[in-house]
Order: C-alpha cells, then sequence, then structure tokens
C-alpha cells in the first residue's frame, strides 16, 4: 500500500456533552479515515500524546477541531489544571485549519444561555460576529447538535485536497447548508397540502402546523444522507428542533410559533406568496392524504 | 511521609482531576475534583416542561436517551401528581426500553474496547498506539454503529435522538423496522459470542461460577487473567452496599443491597448534598460535582448494584470469590451487556405494532402547578429528574446523575464509593484504572 502523507487532527473540548465526539464515532468509514488522517490527540481515545505531551510539543497540525462552548472563564472551564485560554492559544497557533464541531463551538449553543457574555462559540456569540475571538481567517462552522459525522469528515476530506470550500455568512460550507432538513422529508405531501399531523405517534401528517417543527427554516441535510444511516427526527416523528441554527434551542420546542394564528414562513418564502398558497391547498380535501397511510380496510 | 500529588484522569467521558494525599507510599485521601461548569438545571428554568425532553439529552452525549426518558417520566409523574395517570401503551414501553438498552449496549461495548482494553493492553506492554489502525477497536466501533442504528430506526438519531413524548413515543415503526433492527442486533450478538464473550450467548448466560468464564477463550476472560495479573481482583473495593432505583426487568421497584441482602428502596431516602462544591462555597468548595446518598450513606450504583440486586448467578459467584473489587465491576458491566442483548431480542420479536404509540394526555399541560420525579436506570446507574413546574412552564430542575453517587465528594472518615476505593493503593495506575472501573461520566455530573 502506498503511504499518504496524512492529516494531522488535533481534538480539543471546551464546555460540552461529547456529543460531537459520540457523533464522529458513527461514522462508518473509519479505516478510510485512517489512510488519510491521523488523530494526534483525542480526549476519549488512547494514542502516543497525552495531552500534557501534546501541550509540551512544537507539533503542528493540520486541524484542530473545538467541540463545545467556549469561554474565557476559568471558573467554568480549565483543562486539567491549565487555564482554558493558555491551552487554545497554544493549539491555534499551531493549526492549518480550525473546525468548530457542533453548535456549541460554533455559536455557543445550549450551554451560552446560561451567561451570553462569558459563554460563546469561537467566532460567533449566537447570531453576533465576535466570540471567543474577535477574528480570524482559518475558521469554519460545523453546527449541529449533534454534528452529522459525514458533515465533519467530508468537510475534512475536501480540505486536504485543497477544494475551495464555499461558505455562507455563518462560515458553514454551503454544501452542506444550503439545504434544509425539509428536504427529503417523508411528510413532505401532507406540508404542500397542508394537512397537519393529528398527534404525535403516526405516520401521517405534518409536522409544522402543531408540533413546532423547524424543518422548513433550518440549514441541514439531515433527510438527504440521514442519521446512523437509516433515519431522521421527522421520520421518528418528532420535531425538526433547529439546532444547526444559531438561535438553538428557542423555547418551547414542542409547540409551534404562532402570529395572529398563522405560523412562521419557511426560509426565504414571503408571507404572501406562502399564506395564498397555503389557503389554496387547505381549502381542498384530499381523501387520500386524510386515509391512514396504510389502511387496515384496503386488505 | 506525608505528600500531596495532583494527577489528571484522561479518557473518561469529559475529565476529571485528583489531589491525593499520601502517607507512607500509600493513597490516604483524594479529592477529586470536576472542574467544568455548564448549568444545564439553570437554563431549563422557566421553559415550558416538554423543552426537558429536548434539552436534557445535551447533559450528556453518550447517554441523551436515557436523560431524555429521565424527563419525560418525570413529566408523566406531574400528570399523576395531579390525578391523570397516562395509559403509555405496551408498544411505548417496549420501544422505549429498546433505545434505553441500544444505548447501553453501545456503551458496555464502547467503554471495554476504547476504555478499559487500551489500559489493560498498555499494562500488559502489548503496543497500544492508535485506535483507528486497531483491528478490536475498529470492530468494536462497528458494533457500536450497528447498537446505535438499533436506536435511531426508534429514536430518529443517536446522539440526541427525539422520540419521546409524554403519553408514548412519536415514532410508528413499520414491520420492515424492527426487522432491521433484529439484524443489527444479531450482528452485535455474533460479534460477542465470537469475541467478547467466547461461547454461545445462551450459553455464557447460563454460567453461574467464575470458573466458566476464566475457563472459555474470549476476549473478557484475557481481560480478567491481566487484571488478576495485576491485582484488580482485591482492590478497588468499596463499601460493598449497592443501590438500583429505576426499573427493570430484573427486578420489582428499586432496590438496594448491602453484600448480599437485598431490600427494598425508596426515592424519599435520596439526598443530595452540596458539601465541597463552588455551590455551597466559591472559595472553599473544590469542585462542580454534587454528592448524592441513600439514607446518609454512599451506595454504588451502575451495572454492579443491578446485578447484586437482581441476584445474577454469575455475578453473586464473583463476588463471592472478588468482593466489589475491580474486577467484579468490570466483568459485571460485559456481563449486563450480555443480558442486554438478550432482552433486547426479546423486546423486538414481541413488539406489538398495532398497539398506538402515543396517547393524549387528557389534561392540559399549561394549567398544571405540581412536582414530577422520572428515575431511569442509565448505563453508569440510576438517574432522576426532578421537576417543579408552575403553568406548565418550570421554576426547577434538579438531575442527579450516575457518577454524582459513585464520585462524590466524602471527607476522611466517610470517603465516598470511589474515595473508598483508591484509599490505600500504592500507585496512581491502579487508582486511575480503578476509576475508569467505574465508566466515570464527568460530562453528566458537572451538567
Amino acid at each position: 500500500m502506498s503511504q499518504i502523507a496524512k492529516a494531522k487532527i488535533v481534538w480539543l473540548q471546551g464546555l460540552t456533552c461529547n456529543g460531537n465526539s459520540h457523533s464522529f464515532f458513527n461514522y462508518p468509514q473509519m479505516e478510510s479515515f485512517d489512510t488519510h488522517f491521523e488523530v494526534l490527540y483525542h480526549p476519549l481515545l488512547l494514542g502516543e500524546l497525552t495531552f500534557e505531551s501534546l501541550l509540551a510539543s512544537h507539533i503542528t497540525f493540520d486541524f484542530l477541531i473545538l467541540e463545545g462552548a467556549l469561554s474565557h472563564d476559568k471558573t467554568i472551564l480549565q483543562k486539567f489544571n491549565h487555564s482554558f485560554e493558555d491551552v487554545l492559544d497554544n493549539l491555534s497557533k499551531r493549526a492549518k485549519h480550525i473546525i468548530c464541531a457542533g453548535s456549541c463551538a460554533s455559536y455557543g449553543g445550549i450551554f451560552r444561555l446560561r451567561d451570553e457574555a462569558k459563554i460563546t462559540g469561537a467566532l460567533f456569540s449566537g447570531k453576533n460576529k465576535g466570540g471567543y475571538w474577535k477574528e480570524k481567517r482559518n475558521v469554519i462552522n460545523i453546527p449541529g447538535c449533534p454534528l452529522h459525522p459525514r458533515w465533519l469528515v467530508d468537510t475534512l476530506f475536501q480540505l486536504i485536497k485543497e477544494e475551495k470550500i464555499s461558505v455562507d455568512e455563518y462560515l458553514r460550507p454551503k454544501e452542506i447548508y444550503s439545504y434544509l432538513m425539509h428536504h427529503g422529508c417523508m411528510r413532505n405531501e401532507y406540508f404542500e397540502w397542508k394537512v397537519d399531523s393529528k398527534q404525535f405517534g403516526e405516520k401521517e401528517g405534518c409536522l409544522f402546523y402543531l408540533q413546532g417543527c423547524q424543518g422548513p427554516m433550518t440549514h441541514s441535510t439531515c433527510n438527504k444522507i440521514l442519521w446512523n444511516s437509516v433515519s431522521s427526527k421527522t421520520r421518528a416523528g418528532s420535531p425538526c428542533l433547529g439546532c444547526t441554527e444559531f438561535d438553538f434551542p428557542k423555547k418551547a420546542l414542542y409547540e409551534t410559533h404562532t402570529n395572529m394564528s398563522l405560523p412562521q414562513t419557511p426560509f426565504g418564502i414571503s408571507k404572501r406568496a406562502y399564506y395564498s398558497l397555503a389557503g389554496i391547498a387547505k381549502s381542498f380535501k384530499i381523501e387520500r392524504l386524510e386515509r391512514k397511510l396504510m389502511d387496515e380496510k384496503d386488505n | 511521609m506525608k505528600k500531596i500529588t495532583k494527577e489528571i484522569i484522561e479518557r473518561i467521558e469529559g475529565e476529571a482531576t485528583l489531589e491525593l494525599e499520601w502517607e507512607d507510599e500509600k493513597i490516604r485521601f483524594a479529592k477529586i475534583k470536576f472542574m467544568n461548569f455548564r448549568g444545564i438545571e439553570q437554563i431549563l428554568v422557566n421553559r415550558p416542561i416538554h423543552d426537558a425532553i429536548a434539552i436534557t439529552p445535551r447533559v450528556c452525549g453518550i447517554c441523551s436517551s436515557s436523560h431524555a426518558l429521565a424527563a419525560t417520566l418525570a413529566i408523566e409523574d406531574c400528570f399523576a401528581q395531579e390525578g391523570e395517570v397516562l395509559n403509555i401503551t405496551q408498544k411505548a414501553k417496549d420501544i422505549r426500553e429498546i433505545v434505553l438498552n441500544a444505548e447501553k449496549i453501545q456503551n458496555h461495548i464502547k467503554w471495554f474496547y476504547f476504555s478499559i482494553l487500551p489500559e489493560l493492553k498498555k499494562m500488559a506492554e502489548v503496543p497500544f498506539n492508535d485506535a483507528f489502525k486497531d483491528k478490536e477497536w475498529l470492530e468494536a466501533q462497528r458494533m457500536v454503529m450497528e447498537s446505535l442504528k438499533i436506536s435511531a430506526i426508534f429514536s430518529g438519531q443517536w446522539p440526541h435522538g427525539s422520540f419521546l413524548m409524554s403519553g408514548g413515543v412519536t415514532c410508528d415503526p413499520l414491520s420492515s423496522d424492527v426487522i432491521n433492527a433484529q439484524n443489527c442486533l444479531e450482528t452485535i450478538i455474533r460479534f460477542c459470542e465470537r469475541s467478547l464473550l467466547g461461547c454461545p450467548l445462551e450459553e455464557f448466560l447460563s454460567y453461574d461460577s467464575a470458573i466458566q468464564i476464566m475457563g472459555s477463550r474470549s476476549q473478557l476472560s484475557s481481560a480478567i487473567d491481566v487484571m488478576m495479573h495485576f491485582g484488580f481482583d482485591s482492590c478497588g473495593r468499596s463499601y460493598d452496599r449497592f443501590l438500583a432505583l429505576g426499573d427493570s426487568y430484573m427486578y420489582e421497584g428499586g432496590l438496594k443491597s448491602a453484600k448480599t441482602t437485598v431490600m427494598s428502596a425508596d426515592v424519599k431516602y435520596v439526598n443530595e448534598s452540596l458539601e465541597n462544591t463552588f455551590f455551597e462555597s466559591p472559595t472553599r468548595g473544590y469542585t462542580y460535582s454534587k454528592s448524592a446518598l441513600y439514607k446518609k450513606n454512599y451506595f454504588e450504583v451502575g451495572p454492579l448494584a443491578r446485578m447484586m440486586v437482581s441476584k445474577d448467578p454469575l455475578i453473586r459467584d464473583l463476588h463471592r470469590r472478588y468482593k466489589d473489587s475491580t474486577l467484579t465491576r468490570v466483568t459485571a458491566r460485559l456481563c449486563e451487556c450480555a443480558h442486554l442483548l438478550k432482552r433486547t431480542a426479546f423486546l423486538l420479536e414481541h413488539l406489538n405494532l398495532k398497539e398506538a404509540s402515543f396517547i393524549p394526555p387528557k389534561y392540559n399541560l399549561n394549567y398544571l402547578t405540581c412536582k414530577g420525579t422520572g428515575i431511569v436506570e442509565a448505563s453508569r446507574g440510576s438517574l432522576i429528574h426532578e421537576v417543579s413546574i408552575k403553568n406548565g412552564h418550570i421554576t426547577h430542575y434538579d438531575i442527579i446523575t450516575p457518577t454524582v453517587w459513585n464520585l462524590g465528594n466524602g471527607d476522611h472518615e466517610n470517603p465516598s464509593i470511589a474515595q473508598k476505593a483508591i484509599i490505600g493503593l500504592e500507585s496512581i495506575q491502579q487508582a486511575d484504572f480503578i476509576f475508569k472501573s467505574f465508566d466515570v461520566c464527568s460530562v453528566c455530573t458537572t451538567q
């Protein structure tokens, strides 16, 4: 087998639940990953470097992967008796790319809600620019709570192939975040014809009108590439929680937020366009869509 | 000679540091410090109660479904306190248990192959430098994925799946989904028979003597050999007191046991202590981890506790020989994994898809003002969520995680479970491994 010069990775955690690490461990082609990448340090894995030897070394690496929200405040975040600032300063200088894995490292995520002034993402605090750092040129955000393992690994591969990754205003790769969770949703036909899900626990009906689904406003490929190769939240009958967006988690996640009893409109669709079409669709009663998907009577 | 050393514990879920007090070359006391704090309990306040189902899984990336379930049970308890006992169909109960079991199977396999085996290899000086090149690690990683696929078929994704709601589950699986899950499970069972257990699952589950495991050729028996060689059959012992508060098919009601006598236990005797934490005193405290006690005593929770209270013959035999040593603790977790595989196969086989997944509650949550408690036997032990609500909104949320039980902050006179397990040891390497035998999750602890 020919030897490929491997891209080196260091994984560092801030305030985290480890969910992005565990999501990464679900990457199905680890042997192929290993052919191209070398993980110098991951906090959950035994490797050649310990945390101390990593800090003491002068090794440079291609990727610093950040997981978790960040803070300069040492009373809530430190790493093995070192201040987080010292650790991140030391490591970020040695990295070619900095990848924020998950919504916490990208925007501050859930944990930011406890103290928005002190807990942030790397370059953003919620939707506002300026997070742990004011500016940095080599950062890419891959939000999600957690991120999908393929979002991370595919992006790493694109970067080592020196492809130019085009990103949106939140520094998210467009290949992933131009799509909406809504794309590929099994309930799309119910959305088109405005057939609500009457209650949880059923295959039929759209979760946008009552159950708080944020699929039409949330950028991700969840329903395109699926989770754990088999499913997604909406396929399991639960609403999209909007976890790839800067304002995750909104309040009342299982309720549709309405204004004058009208739901929010899908991303980039004007109210006039949406409500006119919705009104027309709703005026028809499509019998097939009102029935169970698999009606016992048909047998 | 007295001295104090500072040590770090790497490769657990999250991180911990130790301050060890030595006397005559032996560990006399250990302060266990968890220094990172996130405050999910505070973040939940003022939110509608159902948000807890989506937000509490984010306490922990490796036991997210357990948190979601504990939150759901706490909400269902709120309904019950106000007079509406929700009717959860058997189908919904079974799906909840399948998802929980898949998470535990994943956890136990991951813990053994990602954490325990590499440490044992290091001790035995077998080279292990790169997980991604290690055949056993790679195979275990594939089994972890299969297990989580079983979860995702019902929970949409893992980690941080969504499938729970007060009143049942949100998914409505097809028969072909169940077949897919059964085939994933079969793959894991074959792997365990071939590698981990070294014999057919049924045969392993019929064992009632430690000699039977040691006589077979398996990764478990090799791990036991290494542990015995390094003395883990006699060290790592704690109080020999066990507690399992959540429900399980293996026993009825909450149970506790001191040595081998099993008695019923009740969550009302649980109390949380803030001693030595930054919450009690920002200056004198030294950790963000609270402690949990039962009738003012420390009890061990987790697979060993569950196996002890359910009187599992194999673990009882190990306990007779090696008490609550590291060896017994490690074996109990893998033995539980074997039980979970069989139980999950049974649940999938008998899942009645004709039943409803969800029956909506009649009461409107927005009018409820009460308190509810949800208890789940998570991978690492009893997990308790307690919520107070006013008009359907959270006024107070309290989470007691399994690691808070096992790794509390006692003092010299009354050390916690893990503290007691390392007092008297002569090396930090031993202490480090004993900590890992508890499958520590500092992430959960400092939610």
